[in-house]
């Protein structure tokens, strides 16, 4: 579904991806784990066309999107799930959900789906008329985590959804995106917290400073010598 | 106590159609992120739209508005596309500089309706132009009201479209999260195009408004973009509700100095308060209301 080959990024001078490659199949779970400044995100914001300078090539469902901007990619079906959640603060709960369903399937089903997202997570409903800058750091998440299902993605990208949770949310949210993996939704999930994620996916990427060192199916890493070391403190 | 009375009231209505110009420039401010200092030139140019289709065609300037706001619409769209534009996809240049630009878009505006105009003072004349209403004591002058109202309903009208519609949604997205709005698949260099489009016809609208009350000359939107800009800092940045707070606290304060103190000294009067609030309440009426709710 998702090709990555020779991706390179830049931040104006300082080069941050270097010869990145790799893929995610249909209905997947895929996770790209990394230490803090890896390039994770860049990697993200790359497929999702957000940073400016990128060559290499990035196939979607067959198309090259390297040189699409970020709209398009979009409006295609890869939804990204910001680091930080990046909600719209000043607008409600359900503004916030609408306006993630623009394209004219999602649009179509917007009412069927709210309700879905509602029904996955309550606190929302209760919440829909509030400012989502309002929220607490866990609805703000499963705000951004539902307001991202309401486009109806092919690819679900999500980074780090469990940043600055408290443990138990923490678990509820890998709970609902290993749900969503489930309802038939490609993801691909940024992740520090190895143990948990390399558990319940499919295949996992380690990137160290830029570049893919690592990779393998979750049991597989989970048992590689580096990893247990860098990452596990084995 | 009727003059009193009179006074504010004349404030309230003229305030009320200064706040449609100013919300323009907070949905532009919004969006860019800067300080558009050709909003004035713009209410000027709409003016001068409307005026002529007066003075050329006979249109009444309450049907010219809409004449005036669809020029502008597209005016504000070219500009913001092929000028501003430019300078905003280039990272290196800072905001401080793409102000600039605005300031240079807005001496091109004057001088070229200058070419065409000269700088005559003009005005337009209608069959209700001095048509007053008493209502006890008081006399109000029906442009005001009539323009009062519709300045309302036009703010009321673009609350509607900024809150229930898709792409009213989107402009408020833009406005609040760029980066976000990319990934929620909007186009947001054709969403910045067209809220400019549409501050620019709401400038316009504003300064048809005015136009039965204002001599016209093509200097008349450096005025108006002060107007905009004390207003804009009043509300506190970029909120629509500030805006309309601002604008009639504006227009009072105008009538008020008028009334009392002296015909000309009507702007100053309005730049002393916009002194004081940024020595003394730098983020608006708009920050008293969040302290009061704290
Ligand atoms: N907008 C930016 N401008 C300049 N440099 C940036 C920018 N964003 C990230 N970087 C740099 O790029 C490198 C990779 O950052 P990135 O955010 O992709 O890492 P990450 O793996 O997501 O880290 P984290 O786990 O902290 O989120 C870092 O060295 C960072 O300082
Ligand atoms: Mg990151």
């Amino acid at each position: 579904m998702l090709k990555v080959k020779n991706l390179n990024a830049a931040y104006k001078d300082l080069q941050v991806l270097w010869d990145v490659a790799f893929e995610v199949k249909q209905g997947e779970l895929v996770v790209l784990l990394g230490a803090n400044g890896a390039g994770k995100t860049t990697t993200l914001n790359a497929i999702s066309g957000l940073v400016a300078s990128r060559t290499g090539t990035i196939e979607f469902l067959g198309q090259d999107i390297i040189n699409l901007p970020g709209h398009k990619i979009a409006q295609m079906g890869i939804t990204h799930v910001p680091e930080g959640r990046r909600l719209f603060p000043e607008m409600s709960v359900r503004e916030n959900l609408e306006i993630g369903s623009l394209m004219p399937e999602a649009k179509a089903k917007r009412q069927e789906t709210i309700k879905k997202v509602y029904e996955l997570f309550p606190i929302l409903a209760e919440k829909r008329n509030q400012d989502a800058g309002k929220l607490s750091g866990g609805q703000q998440q499963m705000l951004a985590i539902g307001r991202g299902l309401m486009a109806l993605p092919k690819l679900l990208i999500m980074d780090e959804p469990s940043l600055g949770l408290a443990p138990v949310l923490v678990s509820q949210i890998f709970d609902i995106v290993k749900e969503i993996n489930k309802q038939g939704v490609t993801v691909l999930l940024v992740e520090q917290n190895v143990v948990r994620t390399l558990g319940m996916c499919d295949r996992a990427y380690v990137l160290d400073n830029g570049r893919m060192t690592i990779s393998g199916t979750g049991s597989e890493l989970l048992n590689d010598e580096h990893i247990k070391e860098a990452y596990l403190g084995i | 106590m009727e003059l009193l009375s009179q006074t504010i009231i004349c404030g309230i209505l003229l305030g009320g159609m200064y706040a449609l110009i100013a919300i323009g420039m907070t949905l532009i401010m919004g969006v860019m992120n800067i300080v558009n200092l050709a909003h004035g030139a713009l209410v000027m140019v709409g003016m001068y739209v409307t005026y002529v289709c007066a003075q050329e065609f006979g249109v009444d300037p309450y049907l010219g508005m809409f004449v005036a706001m669809l020029v502008l619409f597209f005016l504000g769209c070219l500009i913001q596309k092929f000028m501003i534009n430019r300078l905003v996809e280039v990272e290196s240049i800072l905001p401080e500089n793409q102000v600039l630009l605005t300031v240079g878009i807005m001496l091109v505006l004057t001088e070229g309706i200058r070419l065409i105009f000269k700088s005559d003072y003009r005005s337009v004349v209608t069959s209700y132009s001095s048509d007053t209403l008493y209502f006890s004591g008081m006399a109000i002058s029906v442009p005001m009201l009539t323009g009062f109202f519709i300045a309302m309903l036009f703010t009321f009208l673009l609350h509607l479209f900024l809150t229930r519609t898709d792409l009213g949604k989107s402009i408020r997205a833009t406005a609040q999260d760029r980066d976000a709005a990319v990934y929620m698949g909007i186009n947001a260099s054709k969403i910045t195009m067209i809220t400019f489009g549409l501050g620019a016809a709401l400038a316009a609208a504003g300064g048809s408004l005015l136009l039965p009350l204002f001599y016209l000359w093509p200097d008349i939107g450096h005025l108006f973009t002060a107007k905009s800009f004390i207003i804009t800092i009043l509300g506190g940045l970029g909120s629509t509700g500030g805006a309309i707070v601002g604008g009639l606290i504006l227009g009072i304060a105008e009538s008020l100095g008028a009334t009392y103190i002296s015909m000309g000294y009507k702007d100053v009067v309005g730049l002393v308060i916009f002194l004081l609030v940024l020595l003394f309440l730098p983020g608006g009426v708009r920050s008293l209301v969040k302290r009061w709710q704290a």
